[in-house]
């Protein structure tokens, strides 16, 4: 077990189970159900273990299903572990449900905290007298928060007629008048259009640096774990198919790279290195793709550039999105490259 | 920044309130939302206090006693007003859980620390302080003029309402609150909360007085909760209930309360377990 005194999330062989009925379908399978039924043990969460440093900001990711939400939901102490352990900034979240809550912040992009029928202001003053938030923290984050994420105008608005990212803007904030060790944000950009997406990214990373609130963000929008996160933990089927920093995903399991050349306007000859292969081919434009375990990304721009008059070279790096989906798709094999990886120093 | 930027140090908030009377607060708050539907709310509750004492004024056909009725035509029309009052005064939201857990938002409510049922209960309050002044007073004073209910003159029949509204009013809210909390083992709750409606409607006493129910159903009433909920304030209020008498079921009503509330809290243990273990 990592002893890693930095940390403030620690989670040890945590499972958790689910009965689900297995109903019969149709008219008389639906009337059977109701005096019988069948049921199978699904493992949402199949014996996972990780830890957290204080001040990380972590992407938790995976397809729908595959235990995201049912191990936030453990970590905030709403749902109690099959088996396993979760100690979170010192509580256990299920034993000690409001002391937890008192450290943590959550914001749930389906879901908000603030209180529908009531102006904005109304809520924050709530939550000031749920947290017991002390008078200059509150003052002082309150300013802070609506300065930023510029709530002046809405905080005199009824919930329920703010727009998605609006209401987003405010949950956050209501998500941090306590000023929480810990944030968990489960699909904060949800719907978000891109300007309210970049917003958002902008405003967490600027929380996770100053003041240093440990992040847990699961989403399924790759660009907010490339934009936001240091490290990465990919869940797949309940089990954790990768867990590392964001960059060492990218060196571990993109060997390949696509590099675009385009010649000057007299030169029209072709490109032919070996193990390069010359995906598509214009006058002045050439796109290539090779593996790094053949051939060096600098052995092959040396070798154009001895070769060919060129104006401009651009190299692609990998999208954290496409490595994942190449993760999700051969999940067995992955899991067992990373193993791999794991026993080697 | 700007130089118009008004600075944001204009703190909009005033001094911090202990939670639960923050919750009430802001429920009352909350009921001024939509304005139409308390309008709408004011003018329903006369149509009905006229509907009832039109028809106990049709049934008493002009005269002052009713053959087998222990009230007097002036004491059945008071019934009639002041039942219907109670009845708007006690509002409140009955099955906001299910609602939550059927749509999953209760594990919002889950990650705040403080005491769920507490917070409901402050919730509740605060909707019927905001009834008792913007629908109970003003309906009172208009049936006051328009329809000749009467006010008691002995100031103890004012004590003892009060005492047995309070108690009627926690009564029908544990046994809302115990209801609901079925949706945490069944989600669908709807069969149950028409079952309740059903009892609370014929024997809590807000349509007919209890008196008026054949001989041996008025032991078996005695023994469910519901009549304690309007009947006993009513029948206080217009005198009909007195004395030693009235104390005797103030008394009674005590007792549902604790012993409502002591199963409703064990309850609400289980479901808390229910829902954690099961998940939001």
């Amino acid at each position: 077990m990592m002893s890693d005194d930095n940390s403030i999330i620690r989670v040890n062989n945590l499972s958790r189970h689910f009965t689900v009925a297995d109903g019969k379908s149709g008219f008389i399978g639906s009337i059977q159900n109701l005096f019988s039924r069948r049921y199978t043990t699904k493992k949402a969460v199949d014996d996972i273990s990780f830890s957290i440093a204080k001040g990380d900001f972590v992407g938790y990711v995976g397809e729908n299903g595959a235990g995201k939400s049912t191990t936030i939901k453990m970590l905030t102490g709403i749902l109690v572990p099959t088996s396993g352990k979760i100690v979170v900034a010192g509580n256990v979240p299920h034993i000690n449900r409001a002391q937890n809550a008192r450290n943590i912040g959550v914001v749930f992009g389906q879901r908000t905290q603030l209180w529908w029928d009531l102006p904005v202001l109304e809520s924050f003053d709530l939550l000031r007298s749920i947290f017991r938030v002390p008078e200059d923290d509150f003052k002082r984050n309150f300013e802070e928060l609506s300065e930023t994420l510029e709530l002046g105008p809405l905080l005199k608005v009824p919930v329920r007629k703010l727009s998605l990212g609006q209401r987003m803007r405010c949950d956050l904030t209501a998500a941090l008048l306590h000023n929480p060790r810990i944030l968990f944000l489960d699909e904060p950009t949800i719907g978000l259009d891109i300007i309210a997406k970049d917003y958002v990214r902008k405003f967490l990373k600027m929380v996770n640096k100053e003041r240093e609130t440990t992040i847990i963000l699961t989403t399924h929008d790759m660009d907010d774990i490339e934009a936001l996160c240091s490290r990465i933990i990919i869940l797949d089927q309940g089990k954790i198919a990768y867990d590392g920093s964001t960059e060492k995903l990218k060196i571990d399991y993109v060997r390949e790279k696509a590099i675009e050349i385009e010649l000057h306007e007299d030169d029209t000859g072709t490109i032919s290195i070996p193990n390069v292969k010359l995906v598509k081919s214009t006058a002045n434009k050439k796109w290539l793709r090779f593996n790094q375990d053949d051939i060096s990304v600098q052995e092959v721009v040396s070798q154009i550039m001895r070769e060919r008059r060129v104006k401009d070279i651009a190299i692609h790096e990998p999208k954290v999105g496409d490595i994942i989906k190449n993760i999700y798709a051969n999940g067995k094999a992955a899991s067992q490259q990373t193993k791999l990886q794991k026993t080697l120093p | 920044m700007s130089s118009e930027n008004t600075h944001t140090d204009t703190f909009p908030f005033g001094p911090a309130k202990p939670v639960y009377l923050n919750f009430i607060e802001k429920s009352f708050q909350k009921q001024i939302a939509y304005k139409f539907e308390y309008f709408v709310g004011v003018l329903n509750g006369l149509l009905f206090i006229f509907v009832f004492t039109s028809l106990w004024n049709a049934i008493y056909a002009g005269a002052d006693t009713l053959e087998g009725s222990p009230f007097t035509r002036s004491q059945m029309i008071s019934y009639a007003v002041f039942a219907m009052l109670f009845r708007i005064s006690m509002t409140m939201e009955d099955n906001e859980i299910g609602r939550k857990i059927r749509t999953g938002a209760i594990s919002m409510d889950f990650i705040k620390p403080v005491s769920y049922p507490l917070m409901l209960f402050s919730e509740a309050i605060g909707q019927t302080l905001f009834h008792w002044f913007t629908r109970v007073i003003p309906l009172s004073i208009i049936s006051l003029l328009a329809f000749d209910a009467v006010m008691p003159q002995a100031p103890s029949a004012y004590v003892l309402t009060a005492i047995a509204w309070v108690l009627g009013y926690s009564i029908l809210y544990i046994i809302n609150f115990g209801f609901s909390l079925l949706a945490f083992w069944f989600t669908e709750v709807f069969s149950f909360q028409l079952m309740k409606f059903g009892l609370f409607t014929l024997f809590s006493g807000g349509i007919v007085p209890i008196d008026f129910f054949p001989d041996f159903a008025k032991p078996l009433i005695a023994l469910i909760p519901f009549q304690y909920i309007l009947y006993v304030p009513t029948s206080i209020f217009i005198g009909h209930i007195q004395g030693a008498e009235a104390i005797r079921l103030l008394l009674i009503q005590a007792v549902w309360v604790f012993t409502l509330g002591f199963i409703c809290w064990r309850v609400w243990k289980a479901a808390q377990k229910k829902l954690i273990i099961q998940g939001g």
